[in-house]
């Protein structure tokens, strides 16, 4: 019984240890495998494009103008944000209710109102 | 600040000490014969002839009660469950998950009378409970919620610098060393595969995995694998949860003041054709490596697919607002309900809470001591913050987080959140890979 047991926990050992050996050289290898091809995508595009360029026989510029400092563009998101938040409150910034000039109506005359009409009455 | 992971540490050790004194504490008031006895009683009405009406009502109201079926673990698994909300309102600690998480644990443990037929706990075949449940036990709800994920992810930084996708890798050791720490503990190779993925420090990846593997249904070697659902979505969810007390320690302890300060370049400017191309080769290329792990891959590219396309803008705000809002209540809510004193307060819980916090600490570790590692190998110019390496934990944005301050703390000008984001989305790619692998080798 204590030599089956034995056989069925080395089983069990060797396999976990091959699942954790295999598993995370899996792991390893399917994420270095995508880190080769996203460094590879940037340059086929780039590659890709001074052909077409090429081909239409304008002239390709040498670096890329686009890369900024990250200073630069937390500037230029804030200038965007505020012009953004800007734009939508262009407003007269009034918060009162705007009065409205109405033509006499007896309905919101003092005059007929009921206090009113008693008082003038008595 | 110091105080209050203190008190936070405290409370979560007391606990598990709780969890712990009481397991021995489930066991009705009565035992196991007077509750048979008690439930053919109220079958049959639980009434003496000689009774009156009224009082036999009374008695049978008494006896369907919750207060007649408590123990102390409904009790304990309450105050866990009130724990929980606690921890989401007065410390912010992931509250669109710990407060559902925390509602359903007090609705799975308001104790009822079981086996009466009234369909009313979530184990209970036919209840309205059991049915919101199948989402997890089928695994429906994490595939939903990657695809949700994947359309409000923006890879960007990890397009930019796709060396840090190795982090993610590196912090994904975390799974397969408590793998086999949980075969040491007695776990058989499916169930300590469901416990390992919690290193993965990804909710739905590890309530996917879990719902396949230990799912109280499945047979290895002639026997039932236990139910390990609800103890490892907790797990999972509370070290999630606990990532800004569990990561700084380790952080501090692997590297040096000068390597702390390291100012890495800012991410390039990514084109609009290259991040359109990412989740389709990412969904093929994955897709093709692992299969298994098509579900949640398959979805979280796909969500990013429909974000950046630029033309399905209705659906990926769908997908990244309403689906995933109402799959995180459905999920949370059910997730906590599983956790039912009869099922959760077991000795494997408290296993599985002392193996998920080692492969937290592993894998922020092994995040960490990668990207030493790497430096080794780049230019001055191109060197690698390892504090970035903590990140490859997944637990996404809250590690990001975790290393953007920690950056702070030694330079108040050094901003590391843009490059923690990539090795934490490549986090979830790398802990999606792994629970496909494991799946396709334990299943």
């Amino acid at each position: 019984m204590k030599l089956l047991d034995y056989i069925l926990i080395s089983s069990i050992w060797e396999f976990a240890i091959t699942v954790t050996v295999i598993g995370y050289l899996i792991v390893l290898l399917a994420l270095i495998f995508l880190f080769f091809v996203y460094l590879l995508i940037p340059k086929a595009l780039d590659f890709y494009t001074r052909a077409k360029l090429r081909r239409a026989g304008k002239k390709e510029s040498e670096e890329s103008t686009i890369s900024h400092s990250g200073e630069v563009n937390a500037a230029i998101s804030m200038a965007i944000y505020l012009c953004m938040s800007e734009r939508h409150d262009i407003e007269s910034g009034k918060i009162t209710a705007k009065k409205l000039s109405k033509r006499y109506s007896p309905w919101s005359s003092k005059i007929y109102t009921i206090m009113g009409g008693l008082n003038s009455r008595f | 600040m110091a105080l209050r992971k203190l008190f936070t540490l405290i409370a979560a050790i007391a606990i598990i000490a709780m969890i712990s004194s009481s397991f021995k504490l489930y066991e009705k008031p009565d035992n196991s014969i007077q509750q048979s006895e008690q439930t053919v009683a109220v079958q049959d009405m639980g009434v003496d002839e000689s009774e009156a009406g009224g009082i036999a009502g009374l008695k049978k109201f008494y006896q369907y009660s919750g207060f007649a079926n408590a123990t102390a673990g409904h009790f304990v698994m309450i105050l866990v469950g009130l724990f929980f909300i606690f921890l989401a309102i007065r410390y912010d600690y992931e509250p669109l998950l710990l407060i559902p998480i925390g509602v359903g644990i007090l609705i799975g443990n308001i104790p009822f009378v079981e086996g009466v037929g009234l369909k009313l706990g979530i184990y209970e075949d036919g209840s309205v409970m059991n049915y919101l449940y199948k989402g997890v036990t089928l695994g429906i709800y994490p595939p939903l919620i990657f695809l949700g994920i994947g359309a409000m992810t923006d890879f960007s930084s990890l397009i930019s610098n796709p060396k840090l996708m190795l982090l993610g890798a590196a912090a994904q050791i975390g799974i397969f060393l408590t793998f086999l720490g949980a075969i040491a503990l007695g776990f058989n190779p499916p169930e300590a595969g469901a416990i390992g993925i919690i290193g993965g420090a990804d909710g739905p990846t590890a309530i996917f995995l879990s719902s396949k593997l230990a799912n109280g249904v499945n047979l290895y070697n002639g026997e039932t694998v236990l139910n390990l659902i609800g103890p490892i979505a907790i797990a999972a969810y509370s070290y999630m949860a606990l990532v800004p007390v569990i990561q700084p320690p380790i952080m501090r302890l692997l590297t040096n003041d000068k390597e702390r300060v390291i100012k890495m370049k800012p991410p390039r400017v990514v084109p609009k054709l290259e991040k359109i191309l990412f989740p389709i080769i990412g969904l093929l290329l994955t897709g093709f490596i692992s299969p298994s792990s098509l579900p949640l891959l398959g979805m979280l590219f796909f969500g990013n697919l429909l974000k950046e396309s630029g033309y399905t803008k209705r659906l990926a705000d769908t997908a990244r607002n309403s689906m995933i809002d109402i799959v995180t209540i459905l999920l949370g809510v059910t997730v906590g309900a599983s956790t039912q004193a009869t099922v959760f307060l077991k000795d494997t819980s408290l296993m599985i809470f002392g193996l998920g916090a080692a492969s937290f600490i592993i894998a922020t570790a092994g995040g960490i001591m990668f990207a030493k590692f790497m430096n080794i190998f780049l230019s001055k110019d191109d060197k690698i913050n390892p504090l970035v390496g903590a990140a490859g934990v997944s637990a996404v944005p809250d590690s990001a987080r975790v290393v953007q301050n920690e950056g702070l703390k030694y330079d108040s000008s050094n901003h590391l959140l843009m490059h923690a984001m990539a090795p934490n989305v490549s986090g979830v790619i790398g802990s999606a890979v792994a629970a496909g692998i494991l799946l396709s080798f334990l299943s």
